[in-house]
């Protein structure tokens, strides 16, 4: 009868429910010894470009670690996860592969909110998780010891990035303008931007009246009518570029060719070319056309794969996001070397604390752009270029470095 | 033992689940609200704010939460009666938008920055509320208060004429609709210790819907299988990588149209509970 | 700076008005609320772009966002509104909602998620009347979304095509016993509805210069207060709606802070809703929605 048909298929289902939730640690001994890693990217969704680029980065810097011998004769594996920038999916992959991979350490998440809700749990779970973009002050500070970022506090890089502005141009006053609904973008451009103004005696025109859109707003040209009303000497744009695009575009539209200045949320190829003419400031540690041997390496090796892997677009070139997460697992390579990781099931929690310990101590590791160490808040200690983009090119104007008291420089 | 990623995933569920059914009550009174998510965002912050702010113990701020929104609930039922069908999802869908723009600017709750500080709950607790919740709605269909609720939807002109209060019903159901909306934000709230505004949009409240409309739109148990579906799928959709989000799509589609009423209607849910069709 | 911002609340205003007319065309024919239009628009756009980096004129740069938005807009009828006509209505718009997720899906693996942007931007050039700046490609927008409606406007009151549009819109049964296609009907409102999201798409797309898969999603929310708010079955009531919340945004964002001005605009949509449903132009009040 139906009704019987049906019972044994809801038997089944449920046999094959709990079966799947009956997590075995399916383990299953490895007989080559391996070292597993995670990564965290968004690989779908509205940064799908940064998931993927930096997927393809990883899967080189895995092949140039295999193709040299491995880690102590071990294998490297990353099992690297989508989490297409959501927070909630960003919590259940660090849970994934902690718990179930067993990673020894999480590259990502990238975005602020995801790191947000996925800090706390690689805490819980004592497992290092490492931001490759996030720069939302604090979000590090409030998870500690297991969270890290390798990325620099937005506040500590305006302090150089705003009296460079000021002197280049001849800034007296300016006028802010930040997209409200990104955290990082709104906390720059309504809390960190005007200190800084006030601490360099730029005068902010628009301080009693804050000037913002939204993340996916297409025009802006309400607001940049407002700005040109206003006759700054520069512009502040808070946002990330692909907004910045936008803002930068009407403001060459509406004729306000003013110097623009911003975060690290700016820096991209992308926004050099929204309109040339117009110079943007912004600070970096690391841009595509970066002199040095270990950047243009990168470079050099990077951007051919990128350019070949499905999903992205022909010209595209390796991002800061690229190199910061290149770093990330370079460094927990480093830590796995240096401190006797041996990578058996037995030893993962003492495995994770050893790389935890490692990354808290870390002075001078090679990075791409120089030298690079974590501070007590968990964000890094590295050298990082104020840039300006003008004309197509970025062309870096100063050197800075995110030193912390008690922590050795760059 | 399971294992903490599962543990996760099913606390997402019960979330889930909770505004899948503040969804699900609204709707058997006839009407559709796309803006429920405004109601969890009250409810996430209102209970965040108590427990980490004035420090009251976490049932309290949810049951509290729960009320507040119940009466928040209350006064968007009232207008609601002027409308109908689609332009009564719309209006919801606007309030919505609305809720989590004032969260965006409300600095005392940390605006865009969002808010921390929440203490974490387990997966038991969750569950408590949700199962409890469940129960409370399957048992609720079993009563009289339902079979007025169905005859709302159904006829509101015939309801009435029977003596019924289409008034007191649609409005309750959205009450009812908003403080369950609350709870499953308060959870939310203390599962992921960190909220902000993006967490309660236009996303969010169309999640809910499709948990019930994919799940079962006419038994209270359809939205648990919804939620479970909807939770559950991009997970096993990973191999896809970058079609994942494509294939979802289609599933919805394919879903619609094999299978309208969702996975679990009336008859399905007879045979399952070993009962005869009733 | 008041003039100035009248002129970026006319051009925004043609974008809102364009695509609420695309929602009203489905919506007050079909009662369906077809949420794949925001990502028609942004097809449209993709289209047209593509057409002007291969260095083609305009004119064929928005012939390709009509007819390739047209054209998706049959898969969406075909597939996810026809089989679901006689399912309450929350069926269909949540099909057209899995349909958008696919199509942004897709637009992200063929073009990428970072802004796709023009090099040097169309229609440039720029005249200055007194205080005021608009440019050729704004013109070009603000008169195309007039002589569209218009168009739109002419098809459906005064051609026999519109009267069975109309037909169906007042009643489909009876329709087709008057011997209208109700099924032809339907697939040609789908079909209109896309071209003009197309082609809002590629005007828009090209004055805005740089576009995104996820630049339909604001939007289309926004263009659906518009259309509520113009009067869902009036085609005047969006000419004359879409200007007025543009306005009225640029103004919130002018004078008092940009930070409100969503809830401004959607604050401004449901007290029409309850105050007047039937929108600003809309005649009786005969506009209920139908059970959901």
């Amino acid at each position: 009868m139906a009704l019987s048909w049906i019972r044994t298929v809801c038997v089944a289902v449920a046999g094959g429910a709990l079966a799947t939730f009956a997590a075995v640690d399916s383990g299953a001994a490895q007989n080559a010894p391996e070292i597993v890693l995670g990564a965290v990217v968004p690989s779908s969704g509205p940064f799908a470009e940064w998931g993927r680029a930096n997927t393809a980065t990883l899967q080189m810097l895995e092949k140039q670690v295999n193709d040299a011998g491995g880690i102590n004769g071990a294998k490297l594996r990353i099992v690297i996860l989508d989490d297409a920038a959501k927070p909630a999916l960003a919590a259940n992959n660090v849970r994934k592969l902690a718990g179930d991979d067993k990673v020894l350490a999480i590259a990502g998440p990238l975005t602020s909110s995801a790191a947000e809700v996925a800090f706390p749990v690689a805490n819980t779970m004592k497992v290092v998780s490492t931001s490759q973009a996030s720069s939302k002050p604090g979000v590090a500070k409030l998870n500690r010891p297991w969270a890290f970022r390798n990325t620099i506090d937005e506040g500590v890089l305006g302090r150089t990035t705003i009296p460079y502005f000021k002197k280049a141009f001849n800034i007296k006053t300016v006028a802010i303008i930040f997209d409200a609904k990104d955290a990082t973008a709104a906390t720059v451009g309504s809390k960190i931007m005007p200190a800084l103004m006030k601490e360099n005696d730029i005068k902010v025109l628009n301080e009693s009246d804050p000037l913002s859109f939204n993340t996916g707003d297409l025009d802006v040209s309400a607001q940049v009518t407002k700005l040109k009303s206003l006759n700054p000497d520069g512009v502040v744009v808070s946002a990330d570029y692909s907004q910045g695009v936008t803002v930068i575009r009407e403001m060459k539209r509406q004729g306000l060719i003013k110097p623009v200045v911003g975060a690290t949320q700016l820096i991209s190829s992308a926004i050099l070319k929204a309109a040339p003419e117009i110079p943007i400031v912004a600070p970096a540690t690391f841009y595509a056309t970066m002199k040095g041997e270990r950047p243009e390496k990168f470079v050099k090796d990077l951007q051919p794969i990128l350019r070949k892997t499905n999903g992205l677009p022909p010209e595209i070139e390796p991002s800061m996001y690229d190199a910061n997460i290149y770093e990330i697992v370079s460094m927990y390579i480093d830590a796995i070397k240096k401190t006797g990781v041996t990578g058996k099931p037995g030893d993962l929690e003492a495995d994770r604390t050893k790389i935890r310990d490692h990354l808290a101590k870390l002075v001078g590791f090679q990075g791409l752009g120089g030298p690079i160490g974590f501070n007590d808040d968990g964000d890094a200690i590295k050298a990082f270029y104020i840039v300006q983009g003008q004309n197509g090119v970025w062309e870096s104007k100063v050197r800075g470095c995110s030193t912390a008291p008690g922590h050795p420089g760059c | 033992m399971i294992s903490v990623y599962y543990a996760g995933l099913l606390a997402d569920v019960g979330i889930l689940l909770l505004g899948a059914l503040s969804v699900y009550i609204i709707l058997a009174t006839g009407q559709l609200s796309l803006g429920n998510a405004g109601f969890m965002g009250i409810g996430a912050y209102l209970t965040s704010y108590l427990t980490v702010v004035v420090g009251v113990p976490i049932t309290l701020a949810l049951i509290l939460a729960a009320a507040a929104s119940g009466i928040v609930g209350t006064v968007v039922g009232f207008p609601a009666l002027r409308l109908k069908g689609i332009y009564l999802a719309i209006a919801t869908l606007g309030f919505g938008e609305m809720v989590r723009s004032f969260f965006l600017n409300f600095d005392t709750m940390g605006g865009s920055g969002g808010f921390h500080g929440m203490k974490h709950i387990s997966v038991g607790y969750i569950w408590a509320w949700a199962a409890g919740i469940l129960i409370l709605v399957v048992l609720l269909e079993r009563s009289r208060v339902w079979l007025e609720m169905r005859a709302v939807h159904d006829d509101e002109t015939a309801a009435g004429l029977v003596g019924l209060n289409p008034t007191t019903i649609k409005v309750g159901a959205f009450s009812f609709g908003a403080a369950v909306a609350a709870i499953s934000g308060g959870l939310f709230a203390h599962h992921h210790v960190y909220i902000e505004p993006g967490n309660f949009g236009f996303e969010r409240s169309i999640d809910f819907v499709l948990a019930v409309i994919l799940g079962g739109s006419t038994v209270g148990p359809g939205a648990l299988v919804g939620s479970f579906l909807l939770v559950l799928l991009p997970e096993y959709l990973r191999f896809l990588a970058d079609w994942r989000l494509a294939a979802f799509g289609v599933l919805l589609i394919g879903m619609l149209l094999v299978r309208r009423q969702g996975i679990l209607d009336r008859s399905l849910f007879n045979a399952l509970a070993f009962r005869r069709a009733s | 700076m008041l003039l100035q911002q009248l002129v970026n609340g006319l051009t925004l205003g043609a974008v809102y008005t364009l695509i609420a007319l695309s929602f009203s065309l489905v919506m007050g024919i079909l009662g369906v609320l077809n949420l794949a239009i925001a990502e028609l628009f942004m097809l449209g756009g993709f289209f047209g772009f593509a057409v002007i980096a291969a260095q083609l004129p305009l004119p064929l740069a928005i012939l390709a966002g009509m007819v390739g938005a047209a054209l998706v807009a049959v898969i969406v009828e075909k597939i996810g509104y026809q089989p679901l006509r006689d399912a309450p209505v929350v069926t269909p718009m949540l099909s057209t909602l899995g349909f958008s997720i696919i199509f942004q899906n897709v637009a992200t693996n063929i073009w990428g998620s970072d802004p796709l942007q023009l090099t040097d931007e169309v229609l440039a050039t720029r005249f200055t009347l007194g205080p005021v700046s608009i440019s050729a490609m704004q013109i070009t927008v603000l008169g195309a979304t007039v002589m569209l409606v218009a168009l739109l406007a002419f098809v459906v009151q005064r051609t026999s095509i519109g009267r069975a549009l109309r037909a169906v819109a007042e009643n489909r049964d009876v329709a087709r016993l008057l011997g209208v296609s109700a099924d032809r009907v339907t697939l040609l409102a789908f079909m209109l509805s896309g071209a003009l999201a197309g082609a809002a798409g590629v005007l828009i797309g090209l004055h805005y210069a740089a576009i995104t898969p996820y630049i339909g999603v604001e939007i289309g929310l926004k263009a659906i207060a518009v259309m509520v708010i113009g009067g869902t079955t009036r085609i005047w009531g969006a000419l004359v709606a879409g200007p007025l919340i543009g306005i009225a945004e640029v103004m919130t964002v002018a004078y008092g802070g940009s930070q409100v001005r969503d809830f401004v605009v959607y604050g401004f949509m449901i007290v029409i809703l309850l105050l007047r449903p039937q929108g600003i132009l809309g005649g009786s009040g005969a506009d209920q929605g139908q059970r959901v």
